[in-house]
């Protein structure tokens, strides 16, 4: 049990280092249109990347001090909402980011291919397509 | 008066705003807001009726504590850079070592000069090392806090040479680390058994009315020898922190024994130094008791003086030799 709760803990730590590069791509990607924070987190929900309100507005805030968001409050359906797309600067760097993305993840496949870990989200996760 | 929902939003809000810095509370406390109200309306549309208390409760209870979303906004900060903490440490050890040291020859020696009570010695060197603990360890942290803040940059953390790092210590140096460790304690023994035994004393009585009588030389060789115990003791805490500093430590103890040689050699030349009184002893028994009593003494300085120049020309051989200070050699990369 004990040893089931670290392994677990230790699980998360690892997918949550895994995943804080992965969100500001998918963020930056998502805001090549324009969203306010609510929709934003629906949009990549809907796509299979669930996001935390407490790390998707601080991470907004930090794209945007970092000149890569731009942001505006209006008015919408009755209720003021602040929306955010990419600024010139982020379009700029965000194809950039992307081809290290797909570099980086072309690397890993011919790692875990060559010692037959490769696997799709279909087969239900790395290696199981051989089991 | 019931609770609304808006009334418990409200209040997570301002219980959020509280840790926010001042100048984004408002900004961030509106987007917090409506991102609030858009989750409570959507549900409220999928299940066709108004969530009561509990609902919005449970939303806002699955969104952390206050602080944990305040917490979010705030900028990343740190008391020191990771990067300095090994160094931090290192000088956290350092400077530790350095106050609690004379410290503790300030504590235990100062109650035997004026004969305290142990326990009331006791009480007051953890009292004082409590004290200078925390004054220690809040000064170093500050400074290292300060350095971090003004962003100050060291140059020697990039320009190093690979050639110039300490070579791989080997079990000879553990083992000279504890025996200087040893010797450092021996010698702040000593020297508080020396400070108990001899402190202002003239004569040792004992019982049956015997006398052994101190002569004038004790007095001059009392703080020379305290001095040098000290000094010993201290060189010896020293080189057990610093064991690659093997030149020095041989220059500097070759000094030690030199200064030892001196106060021997005035002690032997001053000859009888010690005389006894005894009323039940005949004239001539008590010279002869005397006679011994110098003769013993002589020849325990002797012994002394032949184990310090054993160490003397022991340390001047290494020196001589150069050995131990030259690095291991680094193969060429090339």
């Amino acid at each position: 049990m004990h040893t089931n709760a670290v392994s677990s803990e230790l699980f998360d730590n690892l997918r949550l280092e895994l995943r804080r590069g992965c969100l500001v791509v998918a963020v930056l990607a998502q805001l090549y249109t324009e969203h306010y924070g609510y929709a934003l987190r629906k949009a990549l929900g809907d796509q299979g990347l669930a996001i935390d309100e407490n790390t998707l507005y601080p991470l907004l805030r930090r794209l945007e001090s970092q000149g890569l968001l731009v942001s505006q409050w209006r008015e919408e359906e009755k209720r003021n909402k602040r929306f955010y797309r990419l600024s010139p600067l982020g379009e700029a760097v965000l194809p950039d980011l992307l081809d290290e993305w797909r570099q980086m993840t072309a690397s890993l496949e011919r790692i875990l291919g060559d010692r037959g870990l490769a696997g799709t989200a279909e087969s239900g996760g790395p290696g199981k397509e051989e089991k | 008066m019931p609770t609304t929902n808006t009334d418990l939003i409200d209040r997570y809000l301002h219980a959020v705003k509280f840790w926010l810095p001042k100048a984004q509370q408002e900004d961030i406390i509106a987007e917090l807001g409506e991102d609030l109200q858009s989750q409570v309306d959507e549900r409220e549309a999928a299940l066709g009726h108004a969530l009561d208390e509990d609902d919005v409760a449970g939303i806002l209870k699955k969104r952390g504590s206050p602080l944990k979303v305040a917490s979010g906004f705030l900028p990343q900060q740190r008391l020191i850079n990771p990067a300095m903490l090994p160094v931090y440490r290192l000088v956290l050890k350092i400077v530790l070592c350095w106050v609690f040291v004379p410290l503790f020859a300030f504590l235990f020696l100062g109650p035997v000069l004026t004969f305290a009570h142990p326990g009331e010695m006791l009480l007051r060197c953890l009292v004082e090392y409590w004290r200078a603990a925390f004054m220690t360890v809040g000064m170093v942290t500050t400074v290292f806090a300060l350095l971090d803040r003004y962003q100050v940059k060291f140059k020697h953390a990039d320009d190093w040479n690979p050639r110039k790092l300490p070579r791989v210590p080997g079990t000879q140096d553990t083992r000279t680390r504890w025996n200087h460790l040893a010797g450092a304690i021996f010698g702040f023994a000593a020297a508080a058994f020396w400070v108990f035994l001899m402190w202002q004393r003239s004569e040792f009585a004992f019982s049956g009315g015997t006398r052994l009588i101190l002569g004038p030389v004790w007095k001059q060789i009392y703080w020379p020898v305290l001095v040098l115990t000290l000094a010993s003791a201290l060189f010896d805490l020293l080189s057990s922190l610093y064991p690659r500093w093997t030149r020095v430590r041989s220059r500097v103890r070759i000094g030690i024994d030199v200064c030892g040689l001196i106060i021997a050699a005035v002690l032997l030349k001053a000859g009888n130094s010690v005389g006894i009184v005894d009323g039940h002893l005949s004239a001539a028994d008590l010279a002869n008791s005397v006679a011994w009593f110098n003769r013993m003494i002589d020849w325990n300085v002797i012994a002394a003086i032949v184990i310090v120049i054993g160490e003397a020309l022991h340390e001047a051989r290494f020196l001589l030799r150069g050995k131990r200070a030259k690095p291991a050699a680094i193969p060429s990369a090339t």
